[in-house]
């Protein structure tokens, strides 16, 4: 059986396209074949983090959107060398080129056209898992996406800035039922009391906390060159994102 | 040894010539010499602070030296001092009486210089280790303290300045105190800062407000219908 696994914020920056491709990674390393579509059409970033050379990218998001391609042949794998194992991730980027964002905004698309979409990549590709990094707050796309996910990642971190969004995107998931929803909370930095957060944000939202992943310098020099699991599998950060990515699949 | 053999005597005697000699004969030991000339003049002298050893006689007049010996005994403020009695009295019996009193010592009249010089010596060896020791003492009642005002959450780190330049162990519990209580305060304003941060407060008529901004849509009814049935669809395939 496949899943649907949305990872949302309602603001960005708090480290979204991290977790999806860490995500990934994890559910890969253990055999599943994953597949992420990036549906932040508008501020597009995790092929970054995959090494995906967007020059070299003919079809993306967006083509399959305006009805140029298939999802599948906007898929791209990206598994990693070093991984390991039968696992594998098939990315579908979107288009950075100015033009084609600025296509989207413009004109818009068919949203309806997408689900369609994850549908086909599910079937083509044999996917275990799907794995979609929407876009910040909760615009029509983003709301469908969650809509057909079988469980939803709510990243955030413990700043005011993200308080609200976060009750206004976990209220939004319950009247979707959603059947598993989590929150990650990212960004935490290392002096805060992890136990104390987990306990605080699982109160304010009645809803539970997959795992709390620490902030720091060291982990940003760690992690700049990828994806963070990949090059540190045995690393503890790494291990709370293992724990995400279990809750995820159960 | 030098260091701790200077100091300041007081020399107490009702006969200026024996003042005038002794006044002569300790500064040419490079002590500094301040005169009395009867128990009154000397209490009086005493009251202030300065005087590290008293040379005494008793026979004077107003009030005689067993009377000042007493009562400088009776003070807590001067019952270190040490005090050398001279007298011309050259009795076991006095000599008793006197150490009796709290005399630290007693030398009989004439004295001799190289006995004097000798018993000045220890007396003011004495006088700077209890001194060192009293200095020792309120510092390390500074620690004490101190310790007490971190639990009332009072301390200032900066209240232990003066005993952390010691360079020995006491300095260096000092100085470890100061660091640990530093640190302390630190992790307390990183706790403030984390609580602060984690004070989840919602508005929760604003956020329901945006969520029915999102909910109260045609295409969000139309999204939960599709998603009801997306799901029950998907368990439908896999039934079968």
């Amino acid at each position: 059986m496949s899943r649907i696994v949305s990872i949302h914020s309602f603001r960005g920056g708090t480290g979204k396209s991290n977790t999806t491709a860490n995500v990934a990674a994890l559910l890969a390393a253990e055999g599943r074949r994953v597949g992420v579509v990036d549906t932040d059409i508008l501020s597009p970033g995790i092929h970054v983090l995959f090494g995906l050379d967007q020059d070299a990218v003919g079809n993306s998001l967006n083509s399959y959107l305006w009805g140029r391609c298939t999802m599948p042949e906007a898929a791209y794998e990206v598994t990693p060398a070093t991984l390991g194992g039968d696992g594998r991730i098939w990315l579908v980027p979107s288009s950075v080129a100015a033009q084609d964002i600025a296509r989207v905004m413009h004109d818009g698309y068919d949203v309806g056209r997408l689900g369609d979409g994850f549908r086909t990549l599910i079937d083509e590709l044999g996917l275990d898992v799907l794995i979609l990094d929407t876009h910040p707050g909760l615009n029509e796309e983003t709301l469908l996406a969650i809509a057909m996910s079988d469980a939803l990642a709510i990243v955030l971190r413990p700043d005011h800035q993200d308080y609200e969004g976060t009750q206004v995107t976990v209220t939004v998931a319950r009247k979707l039922a959603v059947p598993t929803m989590v929150l990650v909370v990212n960004k935490t930095p290392a002096v805060f009391d992890e136990d104390e957060v987990r306990e605080r944000v699982e109160k304010a939202y009645d809803c539970r906390v997959a795992t709390v992943v620490p902030h720091s310098d060291e982990l940003m020099a760690l992690s700049s060159g990828g994806v963070f699991a990949v090059d540190h599998p045995d690393h503890p950060v790494t291990d709370r994102y293992r724990g995400l990515a279990a809750e995820l699949m159960s | 040894m030098s260091e701790q053999r200077t100091g300041t005597v007081l020399v107490i005697d009702d006969d200026p010539t024996n003042r005038l000699l002794l006044r002569r004969g300790l500064e040419r030991e490079g002590l500094r010499v301040e005169t009395a000339a009867d128990g009154v003049e000397a209490l009086e002298r005493l009251a202030r602070p300065g005087i590290d050893l008293v040379l005494l006689d008793l026979l004077m007049p107003r009030l005689n030296g067993h009377e000042v010996l007493a009562r400088m005994r009776a003070d807590s403020r001067l019952r270190h001092v040490p005090v050398i009695v001279v007298s011309g009295a050259d009795e076991t019996a006095e000599a008793v009486r006197c150490i009796e009193l709290g005399a630290d010592d007693f030398l009989p009249k004439p004295f001799d210089p190289v006995l004097l010089r000798a018993r000045i010596g220890a007396g003011l060896s004495r006088k700077w280790l209890r001194d060192v020791e009293q200095d020792y003492l309120e510092q390390v009642g500074l620690v004490v303290r101190a310790a007490g005002e971190v639990e009332a959450g009072t301390f200032e780190a900066a209240s232990l300045d003066t005993v952390a330049t010691r360079d020995d162990a006491l300095g260096g519990l000092a100085r470890t105190f100061q660091t640990m209580a530093r640190e302390v305060r630190a992790r307390e304003q990183r706790l403030e800062r984390q609580v602060g941060a984690m004070r989840i407060e919602i508005d929760q008529a604003r956020a329901a407000r945006r969520v029915a901004e999102i909910t109260e849509t045609d295409y969000f009814a139309d999204l939960q219908r599709k998603a009801a049935s997306l799901r029950s669809g998907e368990r439908g395939t896999e039934s079968t």
